[in-house]
């Protein structure tokens, strides 16, 4: 049996929608087959009222032990680091998240808002939103670099905007069946299981990203083609498993023809969303793109791009997802 | 003055509850209610949570809310990637083929269909479980189907609820929070096993849930029904009706009186949602109203009004705001204060307040949700390719809204969307377009609304030199738990908590249904004061002389 509590800050509810997405183990089966005891999750649990405050006030008195505790949302601290822009009980929420993360044994921020601050942080950062150890790619966060919680880890980050639920429910069994040492971190806290990965990682339009052919336009123009030449997909450049584990069951983004944003990395939303950047690929020399895949380099990259073009069989001109 | 006096020294029995956490799902909901006697005599609506979305957008992308609005609810992400791109497609003048109008209407429907048994199993029914209802005949069947995660039904409701958003995942890539419909159309070109493979969902989700437990029978022999004697009838004709988790509900309600509170403001807004694929191919802020399927309009009560978006105002005297007054959204400033230094101005809420200015009565506050959307559907003079129901307006004729009414016209919309996606489905050109590529302009000025699960939802989008220069979001939420605007009118919630007797004020189940009934309410955390002990006391008493 595991205790764990479930917070949310400033957040759209949509990590815990995605987790309700959720099938082996669905959100039930992690109740009753798991042994995780949801003392409290803000959508899920029926208690209210007093039982809520006084279940609150057990924790925070060592009166009931608290295994798990997950963040959603990012951790509001204005105006002007008062943290009165998110209140709960008449108290800023940030101070209630403080107290509770000391008193876990694991520490786990779901999605990109309770990782990196996410959307909310995108500049100017109106609600001077933090996640709960890092501020988009810089270390520290709310909690400091230096935290550990009581089991002596730092918060596992399992970002994504939202997390899939899969990353989330199979993490949340590892720790409570006890293979919480199996759950290795990358050098952003996420568990490399998942996240070593790209994006790109089984994409099934990966043929035409090695034969150099672009998807010219959404629509039925995404019949064939790569996404990153034109529109500005963050696929080969972004960790996740969006490829090898599917969403809902059926498909990804890039598998039906939008472009990845890279929603699992801290800088998302990328370049600020500023003017020209949203679904368009950045480039130099008008038309090598900017970044390349991981290692490598724009010049090698568009010598390699150039040759791949020039021998790249007929069928790869060709549409492939018809109807 | 005196007699006033009078009263608030002989009523001992006043006591002020405070809410807490009554919470719509992104941040939390505060409720203040003053009871007297029993009876709940005033309400405060507070939404405590502040991110600041439009600020963000101020100077990005055009397209940036494609990206951003989605996560201002991860319920309605679709719901806003929907009424965000059409705000695009207006303020760029594009075409958008009929293939694509198709996709975003199934994507649409498809989040509604998710949210109607999650929300009803998950948030709303497990509090039909709770222990005052006991003593009710029914209790025990209700507590066996609908209690949290043991209750039979809590879970088929809440698995099946993940399938509609397969479909959506299917045309879109993932749910929540895909951008996949962009102006000139949506990214996707569906092959014909997407096609199939989501006619199947579909067909699951009816098999196992819409028809076999909530309806009980036939999607059509439910739609039958055209009036609250034909929902009496039909609860008679067949054990399978009577029993079906709709008709336990029914009878439940009624049974412990949901049928009784809550009426809310009974002024409805439905801003519309599902074009017709050939009607709206060029999308306008003028010819919006005609292509709906799902009608706009205003209900005040007595009359049906169209909908115009120049009459939406924003009222933020009572909200975390600088200064006061009323707004159109184009000319709409999100300036938020400390809320310490706002209560000082009488401010108590991060909610604006909307209204509709409404030709010769001014400006009012409207409930939007189902029910809204139901009884607009009732309005005469619908175009052939438009919806007309005429139910919702006979029931509200005949035993007025309710929490229970409410949910009725919730659980209503999964037949009909049902068999709306059925047809579009059908209609999909596999061989047609699905995009056109539109000219990126620097200049414009958009409108985009829809109907997501809880209500009408529409942005505001003003372009300058390639970037945006105001962007306004007006929320379901909003609408609903909107507070009092500058001339002391109260929003909906506010409206519907009045005059609800509260059984135990350190339990106060009625008010958390009520908010739950509007959907915005998940968490319900209370504090009830002693009348004399507490200093908030003073400020209702003084308030209400």
């Amino acid at each position: 049996m595991a205790n764990l509590l479930w917070m949310h800050g400033g957040a759209c509810n949509g990590n815990t929608q995605s987790f309700l997405n959720a099938e082996e183990p669905t959100v039930i089966d992690l109740v009753t087959d798991f042994g995780i005891n949801i003392l409290y999750h803000h959508s899920l649990s029926m208690e209210f009222g007093d039982q809520v405050r006084r279940l609150y006030d057990q924790i925070l008195n060592d009166e009931i032990p608290l295994d798990i505790f997950v963040v959603e949302g990012t951790i509001i601290q204005g105006p002007n680091g008062t943290g009165h822009y998110d209140m709960l009980m008449d108290r800023p929420k940030k101070d209630w998240i403080w107290e509770f993360a000391h008193k876990a044994q694991y520490v786990v921020a779901i999605g990109d808002c309770a990782c990196w601050g996410g959307i909310p942080a995108t500049k100017p950062n109106p609600s001077e939103s933090i996640g709960l150890q890092y501020l988009k790619g810089e270390r520290g966060g709310f909690l400091g670099s230096q935290f550990r919680s009581k089991a002596g880890l730092p918060v596992i980050n399992i970002p994504g905007c939202p997390a899939h639920p899969d990353w989330v429910t199979q993490i949340l069994v590892a720790v409570a069946t006890g293979r919480v040492e199996d759950v290795l971190l990358d050098d952003l806290q996420r568990p490399q299981t998942f996240f070593k990965t790209f994006t790109q990682t089984g994409c099934t339009r990966v043929q035409y990203f090695e034969w150099k052919e672009p998807v010219e336009e959404f629509g039925q123009g995404t019949r064939k083609g790569c996404l990153f030449y034109e529109q500005g997909c963050r696929g080969p450049m972004t960790h996740s498993p969006c490829n090898r584990i599917l969403w809902n069951r059926q498909s990804s983004k890039t598998r039906a023809g939008m472009p990845c944003i890279g929603c699992t990395e801290p800088q998302f939303p990328f370049f600020d969303l500023a003017p020209g950047t949203v679904f368009k690929t950045q480039k130099v020399l008008g038309s090598i793109p900017k970044e390349v895949p991981q290692g490598s380099d724009p010049l090698s990259y568009s010598v390699h791009a150039a040759m791949a073009r020039a021998v790249a069989p007929k069928w790869a001109k060709e549409d492939m997802f018809v109807p | 003055m005196s007699m006033n006096k009078q009263e608030v020294t002989t009523k001992r029995q006043k006591m002020e509850i405070k809410v807490h956490s009554l919470g719509r799902v992104e941040g939390d909901l505060d409720v203040k209610v003053a009871v007297e006697d029993g009876v709940v005599v005033d309400a405060w609506t507070e939404a405590t949570m502040f991110r600041g979305f439009e600020m963000i957008l101020k100077g990005k992308d055009p397209q940036a809310g494609l990206i951003v609005t989605p996560r201002i609810c991860g319920i309605c992400g679709g719901s806003h990637l929907t009424k965000a791109v059409y705000a695009l497609d207006t303020a760029w003048s594009t075409e958008v083929p009929p293939n694509a109008t198709l996709i975003r209407n199934i994507a649409q429907a498809a989040e509604t269909i998710q949210s109607i048994p999650r929300w009803f199993y998950a948030l709303f029914a497990i509090g039909l479980t709770h222990r005052n209802y006991a003593s009710s005949k029914l209790y025990d069947e209700v507590v066996r189907r609908w209690a949290p995660f043991e209750g039979e039904h809590y879970e088929a409701g809440v698995v099946v609820s993940a399938k509609p958003v397969e479909i959506y995942a299917i045309f879109g890539g993932q749910w929540p929070h895909s951008s996949f419909m962009v102006p000139g159309g949506v990214v996707s070109a569906p092959t014909l096993s997407d096609i199939t493979r989501s006619i199947s969902i579909l067909e699951y989700y009816r098999e196992t849930w819409l028809e076999k437990i909530l309806l009980g029978c036939s999607v059509e022999r439910w739609l039958e029904n055209k009036t609250w004697t034909d929902v009496l009838a039909w609860l008679d004709e067949k054990p399978e009706h009577r029993d079906s988790d709709l008709g336990l509900f029914i009878r439940y309600s009624m049974e412990i009186g949901l049928d009784k509170y809550g009426a809310g403001p009974g002024r409805y807004l439905a801003m519309g949602n599902f074009f017709h694929p050939q009607k709206y191919r060029y999308p306008t802020i003028e010819g919006r109203n005609v292509a709906l399927i799902a009608r706009s309009g205003v209900f005040d009560g007595k009359a049906y009004h169209d909908f115009d978006q120049a009459r939406v105002r924003e009222d933020h005297t009572h909200s975390f705001y600088r200064g006061g007054g009323s707004f159109h959204p184009f000319e709409g400033v999100t300036d938020p204060i400390d809320p310490t230094e706002g209560q000082k101005e009488g401010k108590y809420t991060w909610a604006k307040a909307p209204r509709y200015d409404l030709p010769g009565i001014g400006e009012i506050s409207l409930e939007v949700g189902p029910l809204a959307r139901q009884v607009i559907a009732g309005r005469p003079g619908a175009e052939e390719w438009q919806d007309y129901d005429p139910l919702f307006l006979n029931i509200i004729n005949e035993i007025g809204p309710s929490v229970m009414v409410r949910v009725l016209a919730r659980l209503h919309e999964a037949a009909k969307y049902y068999l709306r996606m059925r047809e579009w489905l059908r209609q999909i050109d596999l061989h047609e377009k699905f995009y056109v590529k539109p000219k990126e302009l620097p200049e414009g000025r958009g409108f985009g609304a829809t109907e997501a699960a809880r209500g009408a939802l529409a942005d505001w989008i003003q372009i300058k030199d390639g970037k945006i220069e105001n962007y306004q979001v007006v929320t379901p939420t909003a609408w609903n738990i909107g507070p009092r605007d500058r001339h002391g009118q109260r929003g909906p919630i506010e409206t519907a908590m009045i005059g609800v007797p509260v059984k135990n004020p350190e339990d106060p189940v009625e008010l958390a249904h009520i908010a739950q009934s509007y959907d915005s309410c998940l968490v319900c955390t209370v504090h009830a004061y002693d009348a004399k002990s507490h200093k908030e006391l003073a400020k209702y008493e003084v308030i209400k002389i």
